[in-house]
């Protein structure tokens, strides 16, 4: 037990050293930094929008919006508030907190409204965050909010992430996480066994909103500005995209989704719009042939990533076999 | 005569022009075995979705010892001591079948938010007991090797007794068995009929019982209901129940 907090612990110092190399020497290109950066931040987004859309099994659209509410929120404390990198941490609490309160208000509506009528009412709150940041001057309007200040680096990005795994296994693991689970599957039942599902679901949504608001906070302060139009219908299909891709109610599953996307978009840049039929080319084959994502309701374990390791090997193994077989008999 | 455990006061609970329960009176003592019986649409299974909190009543007064339940919500109840089966199976089926149990627990455990996040020792500990209290009541309900299964893959009488696991993982003190012998054939009933006396006595419950199988009723219940159009018919010991003329003429129509 003691030896493996000890490794845990070692290998966050591990992932710190690592993230401060990249950060600060200069020795990748700065832009493939800046990827990893979007696909640390989308984990932790993707793990937020998981948690309502996979764990608790609400289709909500709302993410964009909160996004919204924690981006704009963080940014306006950095700019007027608290301006210097030792209180960034703040802002990105702001962000998470103020996030938080806007999911939880949320979760009130989802106690008698479901389905297609939730996916309606959290849509409408996306877009109407969005249409109020457009068209209030304070923020920028629809030219957006800038100078952010450049605070979000890797080391940044990665201990948040840490924290979000954290938070989001403990959360699993505990009564509330068995409970969303149950009310996901059947929500008359669930409360006939003595759960209380309107506090599951404002603590469940409450999670994800933060997780949310701190990826917006993240993300202003990497690209040193915000404007409404990042927080628009590609947010709300990125988001569902990753998650179903990753796989729902799965916490690797979510980074893996973050991480192929992110690529992928990446990768497709260069053929310009066509990107978007591609990805959605994509994701039509996941839906047909891993209908639960990558991996759906399950963890990708060390065990897992050995039987896939040594699958493979098999597999390499048994073509080299052939092909040296084959070459012999050429020989003679 | 006992302690009045559960008691209907004059329910009715009217949907819209249908009279589900209709004027109906009737209170169940401390460890008894009580059934309801009656012809299909009698409104049985709305007695107990009245009691369990599903649906609040029209009129009248439902009561658990000295508290009234009429507007209580229901995980409330649950927690308070009146757990229930299902007529249709309502197992959590993607889960394990210890997870399931687990579930059940929710009314019982005192951590909160900050406690999960913090992983303090009452959250350890909590976790710790339920976890042992929940692998005994698979124990003594014969499930054990079945733990760590999806509920979901099971065979149908294990789903069933997995269904009364969870509802005793509540800790109630009253038992809602909602046709618990439905599908199944009599060596079957044989052994449920041994099962709900064994945990009746091993758990302290009292037991509430909708049935069909009138060979179940008649040989466990204490005390039989008989429920006809949403009104009391009659109510008496099993061999009174047999006898009586309004019962038989309910079920099996008037002899000319």
């Amino acid at each position: 037990m003691k030896s493996k907090i000890l490794k845990n612990i070692l290998l966050f110092l591990a992932g710190l050293a690592v993230c401060f190399i990249c950060d600060n020497l200069g020795l990748i290109k700065s832009s493939y930094i800046l990827v990893v950066e979007y696909i640390g931040i989308y984990s932790i987004f993707v793990l937020g929008v998981n948690v309502v859309n996979g764990y608790l099994g609400i289709f909500s659209l709302a993410h964009a919006g909160i996004m919204a509410i924690g981006a704009y929120s963080s940014a306006l404390v950095s700019m007027y508030v608290f301006d210097s990198i030792f209180t960034f941490p703040i802002s990105i609490l702001v962000g998470g907190l103020m996030g938080m309160l806007a999911g939880m208000l949320l979760a009130t509506s989802s106690f008698k409204v479901s389905g297609d009528y939730l996916a309606i009412i959290t849509l409408g709150f996306s877009l109407i965050i969005k249409s109020i940041v457009q068209n209030w001057g304070f923020v920028g309007g629809s030219r957006g909010l800038r100078p952010i200040p450049k605070y979000t680096s890797l080391i940044v990005i990665f201990v948040c992430l840490i924290i979000a795994i954290i938070l989001v296994n403990k959360f699993v693991k505990s009564k509330y996480g068995r409970s969303i689970l149950a009310i996901r599957d059947n929500h008359v039942a669930s409360e006939l066994v003595s759960v209380d599902n309107k506090k599951c679901k404002t603590v469940a949504f409450g999670l994800s909103s933060f997780l949310i608001g701190i990826s917006g906070a993240l993300v202003c302060h990497l690209l040193a500005y915000t404007n409404p139009a990042s927080y628009g219908y590609t947010t709300i299909v990125d988001g569902l995209v990753m998650v179903y891709l990753g796989g729902i109610g799965s916490i690797t599953g979510s980074i893996i989704g973050a991480t192929v996307w992110e690529i992928l978009v990446q990768a497709l840049r260069g053929i310009g719009t066509w990107r978007w039929v591609i990805g959605g080319a994509i994701m039509v084959l996941v839906m047909i042939f891993l209908p639960k994502g990558i991996c759906g309701n399950r963890e990708l374990t060390w065990n897992d990533m050995k039987r896939l390791w040594a699958a493979i090997k098999e597999k390499f193994g048994s073509l080299k076999a052939a092909k040296s077989k084959a070459s012999g008999k050429e020989g003679k | 005569m006992g302690e009045k455990v559960v008691s209907f006061n004059n329910i009715c609970m009217y949907f819209g022009g249908v009279k589900a329960i209709d004027d109906l009176s009737f209170s169940v003592e401390k460890g008894q075995i009580f059934g309801i019986i009656g012809p299909n649409g009698a409104g049985k299974t709305t007695v107990f979705n009245v009691l369990s909190g599903v649906y609040i009543p029209t009129s009248g007064e439902v009561k658990y010892r000295d508290q009234v339940l009429n507007n209580v919500p229901a995980h409330k109840i649950t927690a308070n001591g009146i757990a229930r089966t299902f007529q249709n199976i309502c197992l959590f089926n993607d889960q394990t079948v210890l997870d399931n149990l687990k579930i059940a627990y929710y009314g019982h455990s005192k951590y909160n938010v900050l406690d999960v996040i913090l992983g303090t020792k009452r959250f350890r500990e909590e976790e710790a007991s339920i976890e042992k209290e929940c692998l005994d009541i698979l124990d003594y309900l014969g499930l054990k090797d079945f733990a760590a299964q999806k509920a979901g893959a099971l065979p149908y009488g294990a789903q069933r007794r997995v269904e009364l696991a969870r509802a005793i993982a509540c800790k109630p003190e009253v038992l809602l068995l909602d046709e618990p012998a439905a599908g199944m054939n009599p060596a079957e009933i044989e052994a449920l009929n041994q099962l709900i006396q064994n945990i009746r006595d091993h758990y302290g419950l009292t037991v509430l019982l909708v049935e069909h199988q009138m060979r179940l009723v008649m040989s466990i219940c204490d005390e039989i209901l008989v429920v006809n159009f949403g009104k009391k018919l009659a109510q008496g010991k099993p061999h009174e129940i047999k006898n009586n003329s309004d019962v038989l003429e309910a079920y099996l129509g008037k002899a000319n």
